[in-house]
């Protein structure tokens, strides 16, 4: 039987590797997808959470749709801004953006 | 064990084994297509959840429209997308204690907690759109907004040229 805690652990695996991931990489889209990984586990939990606790409401759902579309604009922004540091210096966009401390 | 049980646990090996893929392969390219696997078992997770919305939105937002973009981000990228220097290996050694104490701290806690279950009953999409357009109504059209702000800026800060264009130009419309 499959139960909560079941995909409460899937759900914290998969945001674990995609925060080792993040911290680790030294690409600048490769850490935005490992973010689009972390997003994905707390759908996951979100969704589990709303339909083993409370599924009367929808309100979980709702909140997935609004992650969903957070997690799309921030990730549209994030590579616009890669593509541009690309562009415009020749080195990664991570050290590119260490630039940015001044 | 259940036939649920035996689905949950293809999905989940899939989409662990994505994101462990994402993580360790070399090059970009696969990490994509490793993801595209974990994103896709995640849809799958979703529908054995019982939230049929939620799957077919993931796929389309997701398994669509972000792999895509992915990719496109790879390609327009040229070399300097896949330039990946090395990392120092004290980096990799901490992140991953960090990431693995962390993990352990999330089973701990998982496994003390005691949550209010009710019954699992099928939310159907209606209900979805009932609460998003009544109770949820300003939030929903605040992230439309917010989608719409994003698109403009993305497409503004990634146009090609700085300079202004000749107006010929921009009566053909943008690239």
């Amino acid at each position: 039987m499959i139960t909560l805690n079941h995909y409460l652990i899937l759900s914290a695996a998969l945001f674990c590797i995609g925060l080792f991931g993040a911290l680790t990489s030294r690409n600048a889209i490769r850490v935005v997808i490992c973010v689009e990984l972390i997003l994905n586990a707390v759908n996951l939990n979100l969704a589990a959470f709303s339909q083993l606790v409370a599924p009367n409401e929808a309100v979980g759902q709702v909140f997935v749709i609004f992650l969903m579309v957070v997690a799309a604009a921030e990730f549209g922004l994030a590579l616009a801004v890669i593509l541009v540091v690309n562009r415009t210096s020749d080195i990664s966009a991570i050290e590119a953006m260490r630039k940015l401390r001044g | 064990m259940t036939q649920q049980a035996v689905f949950f646990y293809v999905y989940a090996v899939v989409a662990v084994a994505g994101a462990l893929g994402l993580v360790l392969a070399k090059k970009l390219a696969h990490s994509l297509m490793c993801v595209f696997a974990t994103l896709v078992a995640v849809s799958a997770l979703f529908l054995l959840l019982g939230s049929e919305f939620l799957a077919a939105m993931q796929l389309f937002v997701y398994g669509g429209a972000v792999t895509i973009l992915m990719l496109f981000a790879l390609m327009l990228g040229g070399s300097a997308a896949e330039t990946e220097e090395k990392v120092d290996p004290s980096v990799v050694w901490v992140a991953a204690v960090a990431c693995i104490a962390f993990f352990g701290m999330l089973l701990f806690t998982i496994g003390e907690a005691q949550w209010p279950l009710a019954p699992s009953a099928p939310i159907d999409t209606a209900a979805i759109a009932t609460i998003l357009f009544s109770k949820y109504l300003v939030p929903f059209e605040i992230a439309g907004l917010a989608l719409t702000v994003a698109l403009i800026g993305s497409i503004v800060m990634s146009r090609e040229d700085d300079a202004p264009e000749s107006p010929a130009e921009k009566a053909g419309g943008d690239a």
